[in-house]
């Protein structure tokens, strides 16, 4: 069924999608986030350590910093297989995202420790880029170091981090912090997320830094955070990519399943066009993810940026309005707490809500486009 | 207390008025614009027993049986009242569904001590239809009622029964016999006290992560002969017979009034409103809404000039049940990043429950008769298109 498709001529990428399957046979996604939500946490311990040991962390980080110097296609083919497997961990921020912003750091003992930490798998970091409203963080030089006050939301890991990526504004331009989670100042807040796990707003009061502390400096906040954020939204519309090719999967094997009016409902010419609709809309995200992988690749920066816009926004609407439909077409099972498919709609609704939703990256590919 | 022969004869204003000055004096604030869409008896009982002691709690019952013998008419303007006074959703399946079914196919026996039960919250009562296997194919129902002497064994299972844990009575469809040619034959309306041994209960939890159905399983219940409802056997006219004009209802524009009134909080809050994009957007909305209005208003007038609905009132409920997903979606849209949370979300000083609302608009598509189903039944009863 739906997949991206990309060469593999070595067969590489499909020992990655097995090797995805086989954690996802022990460790079922399913069973993790109702566990994560129950216990009120931001992540699976046990699932994530898994996939550190397995080098899924550390895809992106190249190999003179201890990464597995792999690129943006097989972290998409990893991400839209633990999508599918509804292996619903932070991925794509606490490992795609804070792997680009420390590549991207300058060369330092901590960011060595950090990039080690993350590939390892013994440190949990929280990129943290969101200010709230009207409580930006900022930094000043203080006693030697930096003095960090303001807000961040929409956190991952916030609880479980043990150290922090935050951006702040610095002297007229913006820095990169490294911030212990155990730091004098610091306090974490958690709501609900709808996909189960945790989500937080840190707060900085007065929070003091040493000078190592600061990993980057940029003069823009674009400077600083564009490249996470575009190999992220390819992660995200990766695993939104795989949610909507199981999400139709599942209710292909559903309909099939269940007998009404002495017949499967799959056999109702309604029930038909829509599934026929929905694995239309799977096959185009997934598509659409191969575009943007390969568009990046090919180094035209302009190009690159519209074409993941595209499949982040196509592999949203994709998984949210497939998993939808599917959940109508489970009839009253779909409105059960109990059925999986529930879980993959509010996986995908999450996914899609991060790092912009499709009408404002429909949008910003247009502005793009007209002003080129 | 006035008699309910004027309730009827009252300008419709005055009545209004009527309803709004009693909910003023008799339902509690903190009751009002509840969260919970399906509140436990336990939870409302208050307003319920006001509504009772004022003569209010079954506004379509006749008079005879405590009832308001409000008309038509009348009753859409009580349950808008309802609506825009934000009373909260009681325990309604004895009120609005087995009242009625008594009212029209029970003994006077059974009238007598059934109906007042209901009005004094004694018996609460659930709607026992659906099963594992029989969900749009009702008529294919198993749960088995077999005579012996002059009780029913009943053994067999209903499932995505509201409010079966907070009721008392369930009034359930049984195969008494079985008609392979027609399915709809062989059932019968039984009224099951759901104290007598062998009735088991278990909730199950929804998206929302309420617990508002549950499974009803019975194992070896007997049930006298005298809870029959009509004839034996003849049980699918008599359930089929029930709703009557209050199938508008299904199609009224109660929901998505509720989630375009957050939607608007949200915009608000966050300026939506001066941008062009979500302007043309939620215009959109509104219209849908609006024009939902006059179509409603199409069927209203039927029954305020006496007239009967026909199965053409079936397209307010597809289309209300829609209106519904897309308002709430689009309130998960500009809620941008904020859609991530289960929780509430803020929206100035105010909070909106954009996730609470998005998941409920899942379930009005698939209850009361799913979308699909509703369309075929148009296709057939209205278009009267071929096989
Ligand atoms: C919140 C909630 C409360 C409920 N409360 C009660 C209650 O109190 N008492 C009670 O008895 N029941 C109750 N129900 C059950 C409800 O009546 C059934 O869910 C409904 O009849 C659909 O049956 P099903 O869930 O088995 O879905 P199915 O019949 O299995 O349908 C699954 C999907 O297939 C589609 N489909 C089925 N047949 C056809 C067809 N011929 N052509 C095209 N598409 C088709 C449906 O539209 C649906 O999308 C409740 C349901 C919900 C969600």
């Amino acid at each position: 069924m739906p997949q991206s498709i990309f060469d593999d001529s070595e067969g590489m990428l499909a020992m990655l999608r097995d090797s995805v399957a086989t954690l996802a046979s022990r460790q079922p996604g399913a069973a993790s986030v109702r566990q994560k939500r129950a216990a009120g946490a931001d992540m699976d311990k046990v699932l994530w350590t898994a996939m550190a040991q397995a080098g899924w962390t550390g895809i992106l980080i190249p190999e003179d910093l201890g990464g597995a110097g792999l690129s943006l296609t097989e972290q998409a083919v990893v991400s839209e297989a633990l999508g599918r497997a509804l292996i619903s961990e932070p991925v794509a921020t606490g490992a795609v995202f804070a792997s680009i912003l420390l590549a991207r750091a300058d060369a330092s003992v901590e960011r060595g420790r950090l990039v080690a930490g993350l590939v390892d798998g013994s440190l949990i970091l929280a990129p943290a880029w969101k200010d709230g409203i009207g409580r930006s963080v900022s930094a000043r030089a203080a006693d030697g170091g930096y003095m960090l006050s303001g807000e961040k939301r929409h956190v991952d890991l916030a609880v479980s981090a043990t150290d922090f990526l935050v951006v702040a504004a610095l002297d007229g331009g913006f820095g990169l912090f490294s911030v212990p989670a155990k730091g004098v100042g610091l306090s974490v807040e958690t709501a609900h997320g709808v996909d189960g796990a945790a989500i937080g707003t840190v707060r900085f009061d007065q929070c003091w830094l040493p000078q190592a502390a600061l990993l980057a400096r940029a003069s823009s906040e674009a400077e600083l955070l564009d490249a996470a954020i575009t190999s992220a939204r390819v992660a995200l519309a990766a695993e939104l990519a795989g949610i909507a090719s199981r999400a139709v999967e599942i209710t292909i094997d559903y309909t099939k399943a269940r007998v009404q009016f002495g017949k499967p409902i799959a056999s109702f010419q309604v029930v038909q066009h829509r599934l026929v609709d929905m694995w239309s809309d799977a096959e185009f995200a997934c598509a659409a993810v191969v575009n943007a992988v390969e568009t990046l690749a090919d180094g035209d920066a302009q190009a690159g940026r519209m074409a993941v816009l595209a499949a982040k926004a196509r592999a949203g609407d994709a998984a949210v309005s497939i998993c939808r439909r599917a959940v109508h077409l489970h009839g009253a099972m779909g409105f059960t707490d109990e059925c999986d498919i529930g879980l993959y709609l509010k996986r995908a609704i999450s996914l899609n809500a991060t790092l912009g939703q499709p009408e404002d990256l429909r949008l910003e590919f247009v502005n793009l486009e007209r002003a080129a | 207390m006035t008699s309910a022969t004027d309730w009827n004869a009252l300008a419709d204003e005055a009545f209004r008025e009527a309803f709004r000055d009693l909910v003023e004096r008799r339902l509690p604030s903190e009751l009002r614009f509840i969260r919970k869409q399906r509140p436990l008896f336990d939870e409302v009982s208050v307003w319920y027993h006001a509504l009772a002691e004022e003569g209010w709690l079954a506004p379509v019952w006749p008079v005879e049986h405590g009832g308001m013998g409000l008309t038509p008419a009348k009753h859409m303007i009580y349950v808008e009242e309802w609506g825009r006074l934000g009373c909260p959703r009681i325990p309604d399946h004895g009120l609005g569904l087995i009242g009625p079914l008594l009212l029209e196919h029970g003994t006077d026996e059974q009238k007598a001590y059934y109906l007042p039960r209901i009005l004094t919250g004694e018996h609460v009562w659930c709607q026992g239809y659906s099963e594992p296997n029989s969900g749009s194919d009702l008529a294919s129902l198993r749960t088995a009622a077999v005579r012996d002497g002059d009780a029913f064994v009943v053994n067999g299972q209903k499932i995505w029964t509201t409010l079966a844990h907070c009721a008392n009575w369930i009034f359930a469809l049984v195969r008494t016999s079985r008609d392979e040619k027609v399915r709809q034959k062989g059932i019968t309306v039984l009224l099951i006290d759901m104290t007598t041994p062998g009735v088991r209960v278990r909730p199950i939890a929804n998206l929302r992560g309420e617990t508002d159905f549950c499974e009803v399983f019975f194992d070896d219940v007997r049930v006298p002969v005298a809870n029959v409802v009509g004839q034996i056997d003849q049980g699918w006219d008599v359930a089929k017979s029930v709703l009557g004009h209050e199938r508008i209802f299904l199609g009224a524009t109660t929901r998505p009034e509720i989630a375009i009134e957050r939607l608007e909080k949200l915009a608000r809050a966050r300026g939506a409103f001066e941008d062009p994009a979500f302007r043309s957007r939620y215009a959109r909305h509104r219209l849908d809404l609006y024009d939902l209005g006059s179509a409603f208003e199409r069927f209203a007038k039927v029954l305020r000039d006496g007239g009967e609905l026909g199965a053409d009132v079936s397209m307010l409920k597809i289309f209300t049940t829609e209106l519904y997903q897309r308002i709430t979606e689009e309130t998960l849209t500009l809620a941008g990043e904020d859609a991530r949370y289960f929780d509430d979300i803020e929206a100035g000083n105010d909070q909106v429950d954009a996730m609470n609302l998005f998941l409920d608009s899942r379930a009005p598509a698939i209850f009361g008769g799913s979308n699909e189903i509703q369309k075929n039944i148009l296709a057939k009863a209205v278009l009267r298109l071929p096989s």
